[in-house]
This record gives structure tokens, sequence and C-alpha cells, in this order.
């Protein structure tokens, strides 16, 4: 019996003349006009940008609620952490929603359903490592037919009719194409539980669409061997696999002696879990990879461990590896290369150059010309920090870009500390006194239960920017860039029980059981951790004081940075300054600036003359009830010129478009006890 | 009269209507108590840790830090998230979306644990009592992020 099937309605099928009007027919004209948003970062090029202005500065705290979709019922659970950034692509709107990552099709001016698809993937999607309705999806079209294609949490690469939403046949088997297949590696255990998976969107150039690879959270496998990350192309007419890129070389192939005593045979994960850029024109792709298998541990693979935290530049017909650089030597911080990087044309001393910008959780902006992979500007191997975990072997040197200065915090001083008052800054003090600090590429620090209990770091796993990554003015050669400048994450490790993991130590607090961290949903009765030791001692440390952030403001930031400069034109707190601290007593009275918050998943639009972001934390103030609002920047200045009231945080990068005449904005918001929900804006009727 | 008479019938009944009405205009009272109240207790708590490390570590962490996965249960997002709402908003999230992979496997004893462990972990006070097990009672408390002045 089959163990999985799909769903779909179709609307517009119950009476084609109806769908007539709702759906364009496929023409000629199909390819995406330059006021739509065809991919995921609105371009190959990852620029998340739009030359639109009908909503500006002088409007956009005007704009209302053109309409909105609750997602709770696109699964079998409401789901509260919708991440999608929809597509708009010749009057259809496309997006992933719900638990279970269905795809909806809805007119982009009404909100109207217009059909949607669903895959019922039994237990391999129950055990996915990668849950929920994911980020997105991806458009293809050659002028007269029109593709639309996403990945399950199982799996499994899905085509559908854009117009109709039904399989395309000739495309792998009847629509979908198992990636646990035909992956160069046998996915072990078995293709049911097999840990692999993706929450980003395919994205699809030429006529390539490419696929990387996600697994569970990093910090406390049960085993240093897994599944590997590889990236695919597949021809998109029909899904068959057209080239292969080993992000951990194989036996013979370049870098597989960055992996000593044979280590590159049994590590996983390695995989490009976020946004991939092409640049079609050139035929580059440019590949974002992740940590090895163990995000803070990597006594069992001696060596720098290509291709891991780096950026990986491939021939878009073949995946052949072009050139690379490694962001992160022998990673030990979770430093996943984790947004999509950045095409930039710009120019440098009066000469162009095409470059590639890659922001980073570390705070740093990596630019490199795109065709050599040669830094625009210097990034010298400095000495850093070795550290005396049993069995590590750390690199005394990693790469430190001159330019741009890193654009939020990634290490961890005491100056760093919240100073609003003597009195709490003494009391931060007192919890940093427990942990190891230090700058940049601190390694992480045995857990003891006398001290110290970790290494205080930011820029890690959740600092800096992570998967919305950032956008870019071609016009102007200007990137925007959200960062956590807050995002402080104690990593401690301790000796794994041989019954937990064979890995020699995971992430954990001396005195804290010992358990392991998997993505949301799996199967937890066939993966639930084995009983593991008994506390001790040590109490939690939480990260604030009085549930104020351990650092000093601004907690979150926006930042200009100029590509042909390498310098920061400026920068500002994104969010309203939290509840907590400007109802704190005793700050009662201070001056405080606008803070930002301490959030990492905040995404940038930019428009011809805004940036556009929402928040990422619920507040009440005098200006509005409780909610979160969608904030508008004046791109040249960063001045805020205009807010509109959100009930919920931002969750997934917004994007624009313009439909009959009328330009929208599409952001995804959800968390806490608000669950997921697409919400449109536009400005009134009377002020077009 | 038919209309004397039925006002006469129904005096009782009006006059009930007439402060149901009242009472309605009026804004919904504030719960008296907060988390700061000690509205667990530690045994609780310590029960709760025991569920919070098995069934829900694995996606929120260890120290509910959160993950790439999951939200943290603690600090700023999760103050944020849930302030100025009851503990009986939390306490539902928790008992209609948690564990993930089977939303509502833990008995409501088994979630209210797991509440207390998270109330302790964010440095809310233990008190005598335990949290109660049904959402309607929960929502005599607020969550507060802040800590009262008259407490510090």
């Amino acid at each position: 019996m089959r163990d999985r099937k799909s769903f779909r309605l179709h609307l517009g099928l119950l009476c084609a003349a109806a769908l007539a009007l709702v759906v364009p027919s496929a023409s000629p004209q199909s390819q995406p006009k330059s006021t739509d948003w065809p991919s995921y970062a609105a371009d190959l090029a990852g620029t998340r940008y739009r030359p639109l202005d009908q909503i500006n500065a002088a409007n956009f705290n005007d704009l209302e609620i053109a309409w909105r979709i609750k997602t709770d019922n696109f699964g079998d659970r409401p789901e509260y952490k919708l991440e999608g950034t929809p597509l708009m692509v010749n009057g259809i709107l496309y997006a992933t929603a719900g638990s279970r990552r269905a795809v909806i099709a809805l007119d982009p001016g009404t909100g109207e359903l217009l059909w949607i698809h669903g895959e019922h993937e039994g237990k391999r999607g129950g055990a996915a490592s990668r849950q929920l309705s994911g980020r997105g999806l991806a458009y293809w079209s050659d002028g007269k037919e029109e593709r639309i294609l996403y990945v399950t949490p199982g799996y499994r690469l899905i085509c559908l009719n854009a117009k109709t939403g039904l399989p395309i046949s000739g495309f792998g088997t009847g629509g979908s194409v198992d990636l646990k297949l035909n992956d160069d590696q046998d996915i072990f255990p078995d293709l049911t539980t097999g840990e692999i998976g993706i929450q980003s969107a395919p994205v699809v150039a030429g006529n390539t669409v490419i696929v990387g690879a996600a697994f569970r959270e990093g910090m406390t496998p049960r085993s240093m061997r897994n599944n590997k990350g590889y990236v695919r192309g597949f021809d998109v007419r029909t899904g068959k696999r057209l080239w292969i890129f080993h992000t951990i070389p194989k036996k013979g192939e370049f870098g597989y002696d960055t992996w000593e005593k044979g280590s590159a045979e049994y590590t996983g994960n390695t995989g490009v879990w976020t946004q991939i850029t092409v640049d079609e024109q050139l035929g580059l792709v440019y590949l974002p990879v992740e940590s090895p298998t163990s995000d803070f541990y990597g006594g069992h693979r001696p060596g720098n461990n290509l291709f891991g935290e780096s950026l990986v530049c491939v021939d878009l017909k073949t995946g052949e590896r072009k050139w690379h650089f490694q962001l992160v030597h022998h990673p030990l911080w979770d430093m996943d290369v984790s947004s999509a990087p950045i095409l930039a044309d710009i120019t440098v001393d009066g000469k162009p150059v095409k470059a590639v910008a890659q922001p980073s959780k570390q705070g740093f902006l990596y630019v490199f010309d795109r065709i050599t992979g040669k830094p625009v500007w210097p990034i010298p191997e400095k000495p850093v920090e070795v550290g005396n975990v049993p069995g590590e072997s750390y690199s005394p040197t990693q790469p430190i870009p001159s330019k741009p200065p890193a654009y939020s915090r990634n290490g961890v001083s005491v100056d760093d500390l919240i100073d609003f008052t003597p009195a709490l800054h003494d009391r931060a003090k007192e919890i940093a006194a427990k942990y190891h600090l230090g700058p940049v590429f601190t390694p992480p620090t045995a857990s003891k239960l006398d001290g110290p209990l970790g290494t205080l770091s930011i820029g890690t796993a959740s600092g800096g920017t992570n998967w919305p990554g950032g956008s870019y003015d071609p016009e102007t050669h200007i990137a925007y860039l959200y960062a956590c400048n807050s995002c402080v994450e104690p990593i401690g490790l301790v000796a794994a029980p041989k019954e937990v993991s064979d890995i020699a130590y995971i992430a954990g607090t001396a005195g804290h059981e010992v358990s392991i961290l998997r993505g949301p949903g799996e199967n937890a009765g066939a993966d639930s951790p084995k009983p593991s030791k008994k506390r001790t001692g040590s109490e939690y440390v939480p990260m604030n004081v009085d549930g104020l952030p351990l650092m000093r403001p601004p907690y979150g930031t926006i930042s200009a940075i100029n590509l042909d400069t390498g310098e920061i034109v400026w920068q500002i707190a994104h969010g309203e300054t939290p509840d907590i601290v400007r109802n704190y007593p005793a700050l009662k009275g201070l001056a405080i600036p606008r803070t930002g918050q301490e959030t990492y998943n905040i995404g940038t639009l930019i428009t011809k003359t805004l940036v556009i972001a929402g928040e990422g934390h619920i507040t009440t103030t005098a200006d509005h009830p409780r909610g979160a609002m969608l904030r508008a920047y004046d791109k040249k200045t960063g001045k805020e010129v205009g807010a509109v009231f959100m009930p919920a945080p931002q969750t997934g990068s917004p994007m624009t478009y313009m439909h009959n005449g009328k330009q929208y904005i599409v952001v995804a918001v959800s968390g806490g006890p608000y669950s997921g929900e697409y919400i449109a804006y536009a400005l009134p009727s009377e002020s077009e | 009269m038919n209309v004397v008479r039925s006002c006469s019938v129904a005096t009782l009944g009006c006059a009930l209507f007439a402060l149901c009405v009242v009472r309605a205009q009026e804004p919904a009272p504030s719960p008296a108590r907060s988390v700061w109240d000690g509205v667990y207790t530690e045994e609780q708590s310590k029960r709760g840790e025991s569920v919070y490390q098995k069934e829900c570590a694995s996606c929120h962490g260890a120290s509910l830090g959160g993950g790439e996965s999951a939200p943290p249960l603690t600090g700023g997002t999760f103050l944020s998230n849930w302030n100025g709402l009851t503990l009986a908003d939390l306490f539902d999230r928790i008992r209609k979306t948690m564990p993930l992979s089977g939303p509502g496997r833990l008995t409501r004893q088994q979630d209210a644990d797991v509440l207390a462990f998270m109330l302790s972990t964010n440095k809310f006070p233990a008190g005598k009592t335990e949290i109660y097990r049904q959402s309607e009672m929960l929502k005599e408390i607020r969550f507060e992020s802040e800590k009262p002045a008259d407490k510090k």
C-alpha cells in the first residue's frame, strides 16, 4: 500500500469558465515581468529588491490590509512558525503554507484560493528532519508552459503545473523525484527515516533546478556518522539528474585530504540548507555550505574540512567546482554559511568588478570577485585562540575580512554587557563570569561545574545574519543587512555518554542532563533519547537579567553597506524597544534610544526608495495595541518614514509586486499564540 | 396588560439582564494574580524538568535556548510573545500543539509540570500550590515578563 498520497483542490476546475477568468491562459507573454516576484529572493542574484515606488515614504502609514490568509487548515495542525516568502508571477501568487507544506495559488489582488496541492507522506513525512511549511518554492517557464517546484518535508522534489496545481506527469515519476535516491550515497538507515531534507526553496536557473540538503540540529548528534548534504542539479523538464557536487569530497577529489584520518568517509551534514544564488549569464552557481557533523566538536574530523562553511562556485551546467573560499577552517562554531550570496556589479577603485557578497552569522560581509573567487578586499589569515578540549584539532588561524568592518557583534567582552545602570551591569558580569569570553573565533570550552560553563559566544548559531539574508540595490551598489546584535549563545561541551552519542563531546552544560537536539516533528517514539545523566549541580543560567537582554543595545540592527567602498553608510536599531526594557522600573526616567530587538530571523525588502522589515517581537505601546510593526526606512539615511501594524511578529521575509496597477507587500506573520498568516498590504483606493 | 404582566413576571430576569449588560460593557477585569505570585511548586518544576528533557529539549534545547527550528523558551522573544496574556494561553498552546510529533500526547498534568519548569527557568518564583491543570482556571493568572516593583 502506498504510504503517501497527494491531494489537490482545483476550485477553477469546478467551473471552466470561472477558471479562465481568474487564471490567465499560458501564452508567449508568460515570462515574468520586472514588477513580478518570480523567485524566493526576487531574482537569482539574491537582492530582495524591486524598483517599485507606489508605496513610498509619503504614504507608507496609509497602508491597509488588502487580504489575508490563515494557514491553519493547510495541514493537520496549525503552524506557528510560518517562514515563507511567496512568489508572484503573471497574475498568480504562489506560496508554501501550513504544517503540510501545501502549495497554494492565490489571486494576488484578493487572496482568493485558486488551487492547493499537498503531499501526504506518512511516516516519511513525520520523520522528516525539517518539518513545517518551509520557505518557499520556485517558478519556471519557457514562455509557454509554467511550472512550480518545491521540496516536501520528506525530501521529494515536486513539479506542478502552475495553472492547475496538477503534477507534471513527465517529470520524474508522476511529477516527483525522490531526493533520497540517486544521491551518490545510500541514505541510512532507510528511505523512510533516513535523516536528510530541506526547508528552503529550490532554485531554477535556465532549465536546471538546484536542490541542497538540511539535517537535524547539529549541536548534539547521536553519531559522528551521518548522511551527507550534496547539491544536485536536475532537468526542470524531466527531473533527470544533471549533476551533483560533493560538499564533502570523495576519495580522489579536490579537498579530500582536508579530512584527515579518513574522516570524509563517515562525516556527514555539510549541506546547503539555505538559498542558492545563480549568475545565469556567467553560468555560475554560488553555494553557501553549512557545518560538518558536529557543530561544536571536530575531534573526529581533523583537518580544515572542505567544503564545510565555505562559499563554493560551481558550473551551472556541470556542477564542477570553479572556485571556493572557506570562511571558517575546521568549523567549531556553527557558523553555517546561512543565507543567499548576493550578486553585485560594483566599481572598486575605478574598476568594475562582478562581485559576490556573502553575509554571515559572524557579522562579516565577505566580498569576492565572483568569476575568480579572489577577495575584493584582502581577507588575511589571523591567529586565533586555540582551545584545550581533549581530542580537538584547532585551526591556528582564521580568515578575517579587512573590509567592510564587521556589521554586528561577533565576540563578547565585559564592555558589551548591559549597562543601563551599574547594578544591572554588575549582575550581568556575575552571569558572564561563569563563562569564557573572547573575540570572534574564541573556541568552545569543556563545561565545568566550577567554571567555565562554556564560551559565551555571539555571532555563532543565531547571531548576525541568518537564513533571511540581506538585500541589495543594483543601482546604488548598497547592501542592506539585518543582524541580531545580541543573540548570545553559551557553547559548552560535555563528554557524551556512550549510550547517547559516539562523539566524544557534544553541546551541554556541566550538571545538566544530556539530550539530543532534533528538528521539530520527528517521530519521538522512534528517536527518543536514551535515559541520561541526572542533574548534579549547576543551575540553568538564563542569558538575561530580570528578562533584560544580557548585552547592551542595539539588540538588532539594519546596516547599509556601500559595496564600492566597503564602508558602512548607516546603521540603525531595528524594532521597538522591548516592553520589558521600556517598563522596567529601575529604567524609568532614563532616556534610552530605541534599542531594536533580540531576534535573528528578520529579512528585509527594498524598493525604489525604502527598506522594509517587520519586527520580530510583540510589543504594546502608547501608539499601538499588542502586536508588531512593519517598518519602512529611507534607503539613503536609515531614517524611519512609516510603520504599519501587524498582529504578530514577522517570521517570513516580505516581498512586493504590482497587480492591476496596485503595489502590494506580502509578509508572513506568526509566533507565540498566533498561528501562521500571510498578510497583504496595499494603499487604499483613494490614494492611488 | 400583557406588557405589564410580562414585565412583572420577568422583573428578576430584567434586572439580571441589565446587570449583565452593565458588566459586558466594562473592560474585562485583569486577573488578580500573576506569574510573580508563586503559582507553581519546586517539586512540580522538578517533575516538569524530567518531562521537558525527554519530550521537549530535543527541539527547544536542554537549557530552553531554542534551536534553528524551534524558538527559545526563555529570553526576549519568548517573554515578549506571552507578555500581557494569561497562563491559559501558554498552556493551551502547549496542550494543543506540543510535542510537534504528537500534540496532546502528554497528560494535562505533564503539560502543567513542563509549564512549571519553564517558569522556574525563567526565574519566576515558586510558591506553595501547583499550577492548575485546567485552562479555565489558568485564565486567572497573568503572564507578565517584568517583575512588579513591589517584588523587587
